[in-house]
């Protein structure tokens, strides 16, 4: 009995010293494992069904009843903090993986991207686009005409009989005595009160392309862009003219832009005017670019002449209008620098290429 | 038209103006001064020098020492280069210290003699040596025997003076002379105007001289002509030369001189005659015959257009009324007498002969834009009296004056004004009396009607004021632009929108330039030449080109009927600047004759063309580039006329035979059988004229495009049964064009078929040479029910008997 007793003090010290031997090995071993994988086989190794833990449990019994509860209270410590291990290992592992992932996921954001094409509006075009968007806003509507066109509406609609002086401001292109091609679009305000009298209000503008008879330099195109305008009512006055010209001389170049009227001739419109607004360069201090005056020539304007709305079918007293005109050219010149009139028909991409550079 | 500061002082009063402020209010009053500068540089400390003895220089041949007396102090030592010095001239010195335009003046030693100053020449005192005769411009610049030594030279000369130049509008042909300059500034001051008195003189009876006038033409209105005898022919007085340097006007001698002088004073132009040139002394204007022929002033041997009318005797021509004088009957030191021309010419006949014959003169730009007949016999009248004055002639007949304005009462202007009109005009209460005011300045007499209404009686000078309007601006003007306020316009509201077919430009603009490409702008002027290069021949429709008149260059003779040449143009430039990827797109319109010649307005069609040459996609580091192809051109047209509204299933394509064209690689596109443009890959041989590497064009007609768009749509209600998909893979011929066989899917799978679409084609081994594979997937879907698998069978079974029996198909397996 006593000896009996003895082997079994024995073999139940045995037990725990094994126990613990074990656990410290494992704890050991977790600490190499780096992977979800050895992770996974330690974990099979020491806390799996047949893992050293269970045959641990296994083994007690042989051990007395007494003795059961003691070996399996350290047995189940010892698995409680062996998991504990083991998930802290584990959640460590997945960390560094997932940073590792990350890391790897990493794109160089600097790298260019598959930027698609991008497209230019023309200078012109877009110079054109918002004058006209500005003269919608107040109504008016777009007109467009023919390139070639009669005398009768290039010239004698237009106040400007044959052998006219006025008719030398404009060298023509001819296609024979009666036709040519249009030296200005004025011709449309002709057309357009045939078209419309006696219906008032007539509220147009015309963009588009004109041609004269000039050789090709810096200042000078045998083709170039108006913008006319043609307000035809009861009651319009060169006052009413001013007012619709400074509000788009605001819209177009600035909130703080002024105008100024200076007489002028155009045979079309009686009495007329130049308009200048301030120079968008200096704002009026006086620069080269407007010869130090501190204002530049945009349009020319007036009052339409009596006799184009009487050509045009409006003979009613108290019935007048005013109109405009301007260059594309020189006004795109004007707002982006832009030295050279040749270079808005040359075409060269490196130029149009920089309008992507500002809002469409 | 050039002024001088001093000269119009003769005629308006100056006093306490400024040439700036004059400049200044003239030009905000519509008669810009487009510039004004001194007539010479600085020049200060030059007398009128006496030279009394003129040696050579001990050391230098070419140099001499002149002594010379300038009234002051000792006689001066100077040496002098001139060739021409010699003793009793009389000439401009730079003293010790003098200012000239080209810097200072000072004593110093030349070759071992020391100069105390410098004769000058005539462009040493800033003078215009283009206009000044040659003998002044190659030395020193004598002055008359009676200058008056010591004088400054800049008062003796008139340097001290100012000269404007006057950008004139064509209507204000009233300020190409002094006189109405100084009219315009007696209104700007409230001044008044003072011209030289002109009365016409009779002869003086002394060697009268007879002289007869006949006007055969009705386009000279009035013609008057007086002829100076015992003319003593020399050069004119320094002053007067002095002024017609200054306004650009050559001096030649006392006579033609004073005729210039006082075309600018008065604006008449006048021409003297030798009167002994003249057979018969019987003067005839005329119109031109057929071919006849003048040689001119200037020595050119002229064929006249019929239209024009000549001055001539009774057996030849002697000059081109209005434009210019005859070789035969100018001036010489050996004329004796002559015939002063001053008359009226119509306008149109006097611009179209100086424009046929390319001969503007002075005359010419003053008589095409009508002068004032109130002054003709006082220019006339003026230049005798000169002539008498400077020429020591004697007036050797009476004034004779022909021409329809001589029997006809002509009837001075009137325009009636309304206070109430003006008013409305310009949008302010400018008040009767402010309108007065004006009139009075301008030396305008009127009769006030009632305080609404007053006539106004507009002298001759000035032509451009015939209604009422013309004296709203003549009010306006002189009382100041600025006052006209600022107000807002009434009436009727309009709604400022697009026209759909604007408003579709602006779309596709946008579209296309999403698609990153281009805008362009080119010339619609061309020339048939280019058509060459596109290899257009004879009887292309294109090859019907109106063409100018009057082209200025070889390249812009006709209108283009064409925009590719254009494009090709662009693409050109810049591939010879390294651009490899070009990618365009024009608005452009083209010009299709009715007829040629071109007769009438041609029919201006509006196209929506590009050209695309290099990669699909910009370059980039992710290596997945390839080059633009056909199927990128057709893509983008297809998705142009989607964006349009076009509906889609009413594209269809046909071979395009285009010689522009790629054979086998390009396309016309129908909808409704309605051509609608094209595209397609440029022919390589084009490609090689312009230097360009592969390259695509599309051109759609834009007039069409606008009449095919959809803008209505009721929506479909969307599908509440779920669709079946099937994909086939048929082997058909290889040449068979797949629209075919889409179409064929399309007429037999039944209404159930919602899409066909192809999502493959292959061709290879695996399905044997001259076939290919045309993967396809079909959606069914009935409203309904759910197709069971059953009916789908059928219906595709269907589909492939029909294109086994039509094409030969067979499925791929």
């Amino acid at each position: 009995m006593t000896k009996a007793f003895f082997i079994h003090v024995m073999e139940v010290s045995r037990v725990l010293e094994r126990l613990q031997a074990m656990k410290d090995q494992a704890l050991a071993d977790l600490a190499n494992k780096e992977d979800t994988v050895a992770l996974e086989a330690w974990r099979v190794m020491y806390l799996g069904k047949k893992g050293e833990l269970s045959t641990a449990l296994r083994s007690m019994g042989s051990l007395s009843q007494e003795e059961r509860p003691v070996v399996g209270q350290v047995v189940n410590d010892i698995r409680a903090s062996l998991e504990q291990a083991f998930e802290t290992q584990r959640s460590q592992v997945l960390q560094k993986a997932a940073k590792e992932e990350e890391r790897r996921n990493q794109l160089d954001i600097t790298l260019p991207g598959r930027t698609p094409f991008l497209g230019a509006e023309h200078p012109l075009q877009k110079v054109i686009r918002r004058i006209e968007d500005i003269f919608l806003g107040f109504g008016f509507t777009i007109e467009e005409g023919p390139h070639v066109e009669t005398d009768y509406f290039n010239f004698e609609a237009l106040n400007l009989p044959k052998g006219h002086p006025a008719r030398d401001m404009q060298d023509t292109f001819y296609i024979h005595s009666e036709l040519l091609m249009r030296t200005h679009t004025s011709p449309m305000q002709a057309r357009t009160l045939l078209a419309r009298q006696p219906e008032l209000p007539v509220r147009i503008i015309v963009p588009g392309r004109v041609y004269r008879r000039d050789d090709d330099d810096a200042t000078h195109s045998h083709e170039f862009t108006q913008m006319e305008g043609l307000v035809v009512d009861h009651g319009i006055s060169m006052s009413d003219l001013k007012g619709v010209l400074l509000t788009f001389a605001k819209e177009l170049f600035g909130e703080h832009q002024q105008i100024r009227l200076r007489p002028s001739f155009f045979p079309f419109t009686e009495p007329s005017a130049e308009m200048d607004v301030r120079c968008i360069y200096c704002g009026g201090e006086g620069c080269s670019t407007c010869k130090h005056t501190g204002w530049i020539e945009i349009l020319g304007c007036g009052m339409v002449h009596p006799h184009v709305l009487e050509m045009g079918g409006y003979h009613e007293e108290g019935v007048t209008g005013f109109a405009f005109g301007m260059g594309m050219e020189r006004i795109a010149m004007l707002l982006y620098g832009i030295t050279d009139v040749r270079q808005f028909y040359m075409n060269d991409l490196r130029l149009l290429d920089q309008f992507t550079q500002i809002a469409r | 038209m050039k002024i001088t500061w001093n000269w119009l002082g003769e005629y308006v009063d100056l006093a306490g103006l400024t040439a700036e402020k004059v400049a200044t209010d003239l030009t905000n009053a519509g008669i810009p001064v487009e510039w004004m500068q001194p007539l010479s540089g600085q020049v200060s400390d030059v007398v009128v020098g006496h030279v009394l003895a003129v040696e050579a220089h001990p050391n230098a041949d070419r140099l001499r020492v002149c002594t010379v007396d300038v009234a002051k102090g000792d006689l001066l030592t100077i040496v002098c280069g001139a060739k021409n010095v010699a003793p009793e001239q009389k000439v401009p010195v730079a003293v010790d210290g003098a200012m000239l335009p080209d810097g200072k003046i000072k004593r110093s030693k030349l070759r071992g003699v020391e100069s105390q100053g410098m004769i000058c020449s005539a462009s040493e005192l800033g003078l215009d040596a283009k206009l000044l005769p040659k003998e002044q411009t190659q030395g020193i610049f004598v002055l008359p025997q009676d200058a008056p030594v010591g004088v400054s030279i800049v008062s003796y000369l008139g340097l001290d003076d100012m000269v404007m130049e006057l950008e004139l509008t064509p209507n204000r042909s009233d300020c190409l002379s002094l006189r109405g300059v100084a009219y315009e500034v007696a209104a700007l001051y409230d001044r008044s105007v003072h011209m030289p008195d002109a009365i016409v003189k009779e002869p003086s009876g002394i060697g009268k001289l007879p002289l007869s006038v006949e006007v055969a033409t009705e386009r000279c209105s009035l013609y008057t002509a007086q002829v100076v005898s015992d003319l003593k022919l020399a050069a004119s007085p320094l002053w007067m030369q002095m002024r017609l340097l200054a306004v650009g006007t050559r001096p030649i001698n006392n006579l033609v001189d004073i005729t210039n002088y006082v075309m600018y004073e008065w604006g008449q132009p006048l021409h003297a005659f030798d009167y002994d040139a003249i057979v018969d002394h019987t003067i005839v204007v005329r119109q031109a015959h057929a071919t006849e022929k003048v040689t001119t002033l200037d020595g050119e041997l002229r064929e006249v257009p019929s239209s024009s009318i000549l001055i001539a005797d009774l057996h030849k021509a002697l000059g081109l009324a209005g434009v210019m004088g005859g070789l035969n009957s100018e001036v010489t030191e050996h004329t004796r007498a002559v015939v002063i021309e001053s008359a009226v010419f119509d306008p149109v006949t006097t611009r179209q002969t100086a424009r046929q014959l390319a001969l503007r003169s002075e005359a010419s730009l003053r008589f095409e834009k009508g002068i004032d007949e109130d002054v003709t016999f006082q220019a006339l009248a003026r230049a005798a009296g000169l002539m008498e004055t400077f020429a020591k002639g004697k007036v050797a007949s009476g004034c004779i004056a022909k021409g329809t304005t001589i029997s006809e009462q002509r009837q001075v202007k009137q325009v009636v004004v309304f206070v109430k009109h003006i008013q409305n005009l310009l949008g302010y209460a400018i008040t009767q009396s402010e309108m007065l005011a004006v009139c009075k300045r301008l030396g305008f007499t009127v009769r006030i009607v009632s305080d609404e209404e007053f006539h106004v009686f507009v002298p001759s000078r000035r032509q451009d004021i015939t209604i009422e309007a013309d004296m709203a601006e003549e009010f306006a003007r002189l009382v100041g632009y600025e006052r006209i306020p600022v107000s807002v316009m009434r009436g009727q509201l309009t709604a400022g929108v697009l026209k759909p077919a604007q408003h579709l430009k602006r779309t596709l603009r946008n579209f296309l330039l999403d698609r990153g490409l281009h805008e362009v702008w080119t010339y619609s002027l061309t020339a048939p030449k280019v058509l060459d290069n596109v290899l257009i021949g004879e009887g292309h429709p294109a090859q019907k080109m109106g063409m100018l008149l009057n082209p200025l260059s070889e390249d812009r003779v006709g209108l283009r009927t064409l925009v590719l040449p254009s494009l090709l143009e662009v693409a050109e430039y810049n591939s010879n600047r390294g651009q490899k990827n070009i990618r365009i797109f024009e608005f452009a319109t083209v010009f299709l004759p009715k007829q040629v010649p071109m007769l009438d307005q041609p029919v201006e069609v509006p196209h929506i063309t590009g050209l695309l040459c290099g990669n699909a996609e910009p370059d980039g580091p992710h290596g997945d580039n390839r080059m633009i192809d056909f199927y990128d051109v057709s893509g983008l047209v297809h998705a142009v006329l989607r964006e349009a509204g076009v509906a889609h299933g009413q594209i269809s394509f046909a071979r395009s035979k285009e010689p522009y064209y790629q054979v086998g690689q390009c396309a016309e596109i129908y909808s409704k059988n309605i051509l609608v443009g094209s595209f397609g890959k440029i022919n390589a041989r084009v490609t090689e004229r312009y230097d360009l590497q592969e390259s695509f064009y599309f051109d759609l007609d834009f007039s069409v495009v606008q009449k095919l768009i959809t803008s209505d749509l009721r929506v479909k209600e969307l599908p509440k049964t779920p669709g079946a998909e099937r994909d086939l893979a048929l082997v058909v011929d290889r040449d068979l064009p797949v629209q075919q066989l889409l179409d064929a899917v399309n007429s037999s799978a039944g209404r159930e078929l919602e899409n066909v679409s192809v999502f493959d084609v292959y061709t290879g081994d695996k399905v044997g040479a001259d076939r290919k594979s045309v993967a396809l997937h079909l959606v069914f879907r009935a409203d309904d029910r759910t197709l069971t698998d059953l009916e789908i069978a059928a219906r595709v079974d269907t589909v492939l008997l029909l294109v086994k029996e039509k094409f030969g198909a067979h499925l791929r397996f």
